[in-house]
């Protein structure tokens, strides 16, 4: 992974795949951008989710479950990959593994 | 609070080198009483070998222990550490790991801050530490090793089945019953406030006591939430404490234990509340939840049923709470076939 931002089309690939392994099932690779990740779409459950989020905070440092309370982002695979992508861009760690590590979560902890 | 100790083989478990030993190493006798004493207590086992996947076999057959999760492989510790912790749907503070190189200890210590390190000369120590779990109290936590082999086995069928998750569910003849709480399961759903943080919306124990003056109370409804499926029982594996407002049903208390995990039990809990709450002609439903690290997978699973929080958590010192509501009029969440409410 490039720091500071992969190009959108590799992000929205990159998420595709995750998705995929964590379903065991390739359909979340063509699946329309619109495609729901929760319950009838993709079919992620509170498990397949949490994996999720918790891939996505060790990949890019975006941490999701802090930020997001309602988990919009989760809506489907495209707001997912709009959410990580304006993160990295606008408000993420400047990027780098190092960077992403140590990029403090606002946890209450 | 240790749920699981994961153990090294190569000159940890076993008195030698698994692969370098002509005659297959032994096992090292003193700490045999110490997977006995720590099993009977509730406590998990598991294996993260660099040996070929025979290896976790040969350590059951020598120890006469069955391993409640097995990753022999030649990737990192702390990589199957987490294949680990993800299977038996755990988190990195609830997982000791018992390795008598110095080198993967801090490898571990690295990349999963969170995880106890021990040397093998520490063990029998940190055993008799209450950190590592108190004595079971229940039927449950003593049955806890016996339910995460049943686990095992579940896992190994999903991976060889081809239908979707309702599917195999109903494949393994899933079996959830939700039915109001009784002065024997007291101790129990005090057990769960306790041990639960991932399917927790408070992350406060509640005493016995609290909970038998919930039972008594007319204002209130405690709900228990039974699992079990072809592979064995799970028992009382969740429960939600209502206030049963008329105008609106808040639920003050949510928990479930994450062996449940995966199995459909929490969408069903919340696809039962919705119903109830509409059924007793309640407009809303409300959840408190306190914004944790830890609870995501109720966040998930309270969003996935149609909850939204409201905008700004209330902050209380450390802890962030956030309200959940959900209409109790429009569509509501479908409650799956598998599940049984007793009148």
């Amino acid at each position: 992974m490039t720091p500071g931002g992969p190009a959108a089309a590799d992000l929205t690939g990159e998420i595709r795949l995750l998705l995929a392994e964590i379903t065991r099932d390739r359909a979340a690779l063509e699946a329309p951008l619109g495609t729901a990740l929760l319950r009838d779409g993709i079919g992620l459950d509170s498990l397949g989710g949490t994996v999720l989020l918790t891939e996505i905070k060790r990949r890019y440092g975006v941490d999701i479950a802090d930020e997001d309370l309602n988990l919009d982002s989760l809506a489907s695979i495209g707001t997912l990959a709009s959410y990580v992508r304006a993160r990295l861009t606008f408000g993420g760690p400047p990027g780098g593994s190092a960077a992403r590590a140590s990029a403090a979560p606002r946890s209450p902890r | 609070m240790i749920k699981c100790v994961i153990w090294d083989l190569d000159n940890t478990l076993l008195d030698g080198v698994y692969l370098e030993s002509g005659d297959q190493p032994p096992p090292v006798s003193a700490l045999g009483a110490v997977l006995h004493d720590l099993a009977g207590r509730g406590i998990l086992h598991a294996i993260a070998s660099r040996n070929p996947p025979d290896a976790g076999a040969y350590a059951e057959q020598a120890t006469g222990h069955a391993f409640a999760a097995v990753v022999c492989g030649w990737g990192t510790k702390s990589a199957a550490i987490e294949a680990i912790t993800a299977e038996l749907g755990l988190t990195a503070d609830e997982v000791a790991f018992v390795d008598d190189d110095a080198l993967e200890r801090a490898e571990v210590a690295f990349r999963l801050p969170d995880v106890l390190t021990l040397a093998p000369q520490d063990v029998p120590e940190a055993a008799a530490s209450p950190s590592l779990g108190a004595p079971a109290s229940t039927g449950e936590a003593r049955r806890r090793g016996d339910l995460y082999l049943q686990r095992r086995a579940r896992l190994e069928e999903a991976r060889a089945f081809g239908g979707s998750r309702e599917d195999f569910l109903r494949h393994c003849g899933t079996r959830v019953t939700i039915a109001h709480a009784v002065a024997a399961d007291l101790p129990r759903l005090h057990e769960l406030s306790e041990r639960t943080r991932q399917f927790n919306s408070t992350g406060t124990p509640v005493p016995e006591a609290e909970f038998a003056a919930l039972l008594r109370s007319a204002d209130h409804e405690v709900m228990a939430v039974r699992l079990a499926d072809r592979f064995g029982d799970d028992g009382l594996v969740g429960a939600c404490v209502i206030a049963t407002n008329p105008d609106g049903w808040q639920v003050r208390q949510l928990m479930m234990s994450c062996r449940a995990l995966g199995r459909g039990v929490i969408d069903a809990l919340l696809a039962w509340l919705c119903r109830a709450a509409r059924a007793a002609g309640s407009d809303e439903i409300e959840v408190t939840c306190v914004i944790s690290q830890r609870n995501v997978p109720l966040r998930i699973a309270l969003t996935s049923a149609g909850f939204r929080a409201g905008d700004e958590p209330e902050a209380d010192g450390a802890s962030r709470t956030a309200l959940y509501r959900r209409p109790a009029g429009d569509t509501l969440p479908e409650l799956p076939d598998w599940v049984t409410v007793p009148a």
